[in-house]
């Protein structure tokens, strides 16, 4: 016991004096008051209904979700794979405390500080209960409980992760991936399957329990996605929290059974190399890959530009078969989507599903361009890099084209991945092939806007993390903060005043284009978003050019 | 090979060195009153020096001493307030592009990139030199089989150890075939067997004719390799030659080594040489190598005489040499030095000791 103490009074401090912890806290603290400001009644008519207060309370448990799936998992993740690199786990080990003391302490302080964050949310909450209409037990406190429920399973998940992965970045990547497929793809096969008596609707009516969402909707009132009319008789959040805790449980077993010497054992890479493998082992691996990593690269053609193909060699999703499996999963997804359509298992509408396409490329798009493009400049600051580019004699132009050119063609790999879902969609309805092309030229300029600003904002900073982090918070500003005011157009905001703010944003011009509800009342809006953004990237690139100029100068 | 095998050997190499240094006058390296200032901080006072085609100097001096900002100047990185520097004829400010063609650059920072392999990592500056890919490829051949890591070419850079990103480090600039290689730290955190490979290296490239601009904090290993040092302090360079005659310009005392035939007479040559040199003389027998050492003022007819004396009193003497001087008490001298005239008068400069031989 003394040692679990010992960790937290350790861990917990460690957490909150993070400068991203103070980052995160205001943001969240910012817009959950945000949001509830902008809904309280203006008028000195009452909503005796409630609906507008139910409204406030869905959209306050979507956005808690959301932070809590964004922030949640990094931490134990990278806090458990940093402490085995910088070996202080390795002291800990020596040490006479047990290893289900150090997890039991670890995760604890991880539980702490999850709850801090959804403390933060609480002065929200608590004016949208003073709207009316929400129960204080059954929605607050059942909220709260489920989105504890769920922290505790993405931390146990979190700190699993950090026993198996090696890098911070590999834990990242495992950990999201982890949590996306328990989030979203276990609810997927039911969607489909929902209603048949077949042993794998059975079993997707289970796996769906793995995933928090639809106890959520359940709680918060709202249809579980895809639902065909029947309803819903089963406890959903009942069997999530159970299925959770069972889960969070052999998760912790594991964990502590990982917990040994072996996590500061691992080898390092002995450069395996296809090339020199057997026949039969090279054939398999052309098979399972269609460009393998392991195969020995021939050197820069003369043609490409060195800078661009070592920006694709040297990052985390820059080798090619990466970025296959990337665009394949988009492609699938956006299939997926246009498929639920033409299935009628969701009674969506082209429109409707166009418009999630947009934003979900759109979130994709903002989630990887900064990390991408953020380090471009800071992080050869931070590595030493820029210094051994500047002797060489490449020019400024040559290095900062080879780089914007890898951050552009990652992003229309990424873009062209959608194309087949817009296809079908052109299929369903011809008339919208238009509006399509209008929406592609549309989710380009996003990218071209993401890329520049935070290729710009990198020009400026020596370490990735600052430049990651003050790119995404512009980006939200501008897409997320844009989008914040539409959601408010109704009261306080005038129509004229959200088409203003809706011009710098070109997803707003995308579903605008195809016609989604809320957007198509904003006349020439497709039109100004474009100048817009045709303006920034303009601007940006005249920046970015400046200052990559000046840096590379000598001092 | 052990420790001091190999240093015997690079003894050689360096005795080797010295002479072909005497025939190759072409200056490669000339800095002339080179100076930068940040803000009122003068970090490089007038800098001045030239080093011929297949030297190596050896660059050193406490931290903030200016090195680092002299290198950064020699390859373009760093705008001088004042002054020239010219690498073989180019100006390193206004042929900057050209400089970087002829000089390879070694920062202290080794400057990897992640999920690189190694042979990767050198095909990328290959061809940021402009180097074709079949020349390239076999380019990165050589310089991997020169610095004795061919057998990495396929690790990921960021998972070889310090040592051995080093030798890439080494590899790297090679790739284009540089006149004159510069090299900071290249020996810092590198266990005694890396710095013996180091040294083995460097050596080799000298013997190919290459210029080597040296720092390094591992004084004793300077010492091996450097037919040439500048020592730099408080922006200023105090001392600039061979080690050996900066030594004695600096210390004005040398370290003579009398080896004897007959062990048991090293207590009572010892006694003469106390007796018959001055009193400040620091007199060390050795009977287990059979040597007594002395350091001494003496000149050379002093000296001389003193030999004169000892043969005619019988003793049977197989040597009588100068010790190559130390440069960790070169260097600690200047420094203190520095550090006792800075309180004092900060505008004027210390004299330079310049030696050429």
């Amino acid at each position: 016991m003394k040692g679990t103490i010992a960790i937290i009074e350790r861990e917990l401090p460690s957490l909150l004096r993070m400068k991203q912890t103070l980052w995160i806290f205001a943001i969240v603290a910012f817009t959950f008051s945000a949001t509830v400001l902008l809904k309280w009644p203006s008028t000195s008519t009452a909503d005796l209904s409630g609906v507008q207060a139910r409204a406030v309370f869905r959209g306050l448990a979507y956005a808690m979700f959301v932070t809590v799936v964004l922030v949640v998992p990094a931490f134990p993740a990278t806090g458990l794979i940093r402490e085995v690199r910088r070996r202080t786990m390795e002291l800990l080990l020596n040490s006479p405390l047990r290893r289900s003391e150090i997890f039991v302490g670890k995760l604890i302080a991880l539980v702490a500080f999850a709850l801090l964050l959804l403390a933060v949310t609480l002065p929200a909450m608590a004016c949208c209960y003073a709207m009316g209409a929400i129960s204080p037990t059954h929605d607050v406190l059942g909220l709260y409980t489920l989105l504890g429920v769920i922290c505790i399973e993405l931390i146990v998940l979190g700190l699993l992760v950090g026993t198996v992965a090696e890098t911070a970045e590999s834990g990242l990547r495992w950990v999201y991936g982890a949590t996306f497929t328990l989030t979203v793809i276990a609810v997927i096969p039911h969607i489909f399957l929902q209603g048949g008596e077949s042993i794998y609707a059975v079993v997707a009516s289970h796996m769906r329990t793995l995933s928090p969402i639809p106890a959520l909707l359940q709680l918060i009132g709202d249809e579980p996605p895809g639902a065909i009319g029947a309803i819903e008789s089963a406890d959903l959040i009942e069997r999530y929290v159970t299925s959770a805790l069972v889960l969070s449980l052999i998760g912790s077993l594991v964990c502590i059974q990982r917990l040994n010497y072996s996590l500061m054992d691992r080898s390092r890479s002995q450069g395996l190399i296809t090339d020199e493998r057997s026949a039969s082992l090279r054939a398999a691996r052309r098979v399972m890959y269609l460009v393998d990593p392991q195969k020995r690269k021939s050197g820069i053609s003369w043609f490409l530009n060195p800078v661009m193909v070592k920006e694709f060699r040297s990052r985390q999703f820059g080798r090619l078969h990466w970025l296959l499996r990337m665009v394949a999963g988009c492609a699938v997804l956006s299939l997926l989507l246009t498929l639920a359509t033409t299935m009628g298992t969701l009674d969506w509408g082209v429109e409707k599903v166009g418009g999630i396409m947009i934003v979900a490329q759109v979130g994709l798009i903002l989630v990887l361009t900064p990390g991408i493009s953020g380090a471009m400049i800071a992080g050869e600051m931070e590595s030493g890099g820029w210094n051994m580019l500047r002797a060489t004699p490449l020019s400024t132009r040559r290095v900062v084209t080879g780089k914007l050119m890898s951050v552009s063609i990652t992003l229309a790999l990424v873009l062209c991945a959608s194309l087949p879902g817009y296809g079908i969609i052109m299929v369903i309805k011809p008339v919208l092939q238009t509006q399509v092309a209008q929406v592609i030229v549309s989710l380009a300029l996003t990218a071209a806007v993401a890329m520049l600003v935070s290729a710009t904002v990198s020009s400026f900073f020596r370490s990735t993390a600052a430049a990651t982090t003050v790119s995404y918070g512009l980006l939200i500003f501008l897409y997320a903060g844009s989008m914040l005011v539409w959601v408010n157009r109704d009261s306080p905001f005038s129509h004229a005043v959200v088409q203003r703010v809706l011009s710098a944003n070109a997803m707003a011009g995308a579903l605008n284009a195809m016609e989604v509800d809320g957007f198509q009342v904003y006349d020439g809006l497709l039109g100004t978003t474009w100048v817009v953004s045709g303006v920034m990237c303009g601007v940006l690139l005249l920046v970015l050019s400046v200052r990559t100029w000046r840096i590379w100068e000598p001092d | 090979m052990n420790d001091l095998q190999a240093a015997g050997k690079q003894d050689e190499r360096f005795i080797q060195k010295a002479e072909s240094v005497s025939s190759a006058v072409s200056p490669v390296v000339e800095i002339n009153g080179l100076t930068k200032t940040f803000g009122t901080f003068v970090a490089l006072d007038q800098l001045s020096l030239t080093l011929n085609k297949g030297s190596i100097l050896g660059f050193i001096g406490p931290n903030g001493a200016g090195k680092t900002t002299a290198i950064r100047i020699l390859v373009g990185l760093t705008r001088p307030t004042a002054g020239t520097a010219r690498i073989a004829g180019a100006d390193c400010v206004r042929n900057a592009r050209k400089v970087r063609r002829l000089v390879g650059y070694m920062p202290d920072k080794f400057g990897s990139y992640d999920n690189m392999r190694v042979r990767e990592y050198l095909d990328f500056f290959g061809a940021a030199f402009g180097i074709g890919r079949r020349k390239r490829q076999l380019r990165i051949s050589e310089v991997l089989e020169l610095t004795n890591a061919t057998w990495m070419q396929d690790r990921f850079v960021e998972s070889l150890s310090h040592g051995m990103q080093q030798r890439i480090g080494i590899a790297r600039t090679l790739l284009h075939d540089p006149e004159v290689l510069i090299l900071d730290e290249p020996a810092n955190g590198l266990d005694p067997q890396a710095r013996i490979e180091m040294r083995e290296i460097l050596l080799r490239l000298a013997d190919e004719g290459r210029t080597l601009i040296v720092t390094s904090h591992i004084l004793p290993e300077l010492a091996r390799i450097c037919d040439r040092v500048a020592i730099l302090a408080g922006g200023q360079l105090k001392a600039f030659g061979t080690l050996q005659d900066v030594s004695r310009a600096l210390s004005q005392r040398r370290t003579m080594e009398i080896e004897l035939l007959d062990t048991d007479r090293v207590a009572a040559v010892a006694a003469e040489l106390q007796a018959s040199l001055e009193q400040e003389c620091e007199v060390t027998p050795s009977e287990a190598e059979s040597v007594v050492r002395f350091r001494t003022s003496a000149d050379e007819e002093q000296l001389s005489s003193l030999l004169n004396k000892l043969v005619t009193s019988g003793e049977r003497i197989s040597q009588f040499r100068e010790v190559a001087g130390d440069l960790e008490e070169v260097f600690i001298s200047v420094t203190q030095q520095t550090s006792e005239d800075r309180p004092q008068n900060t505008e004027e400069p210390a004299p330079v000791v310049e030696t050429t031989s």
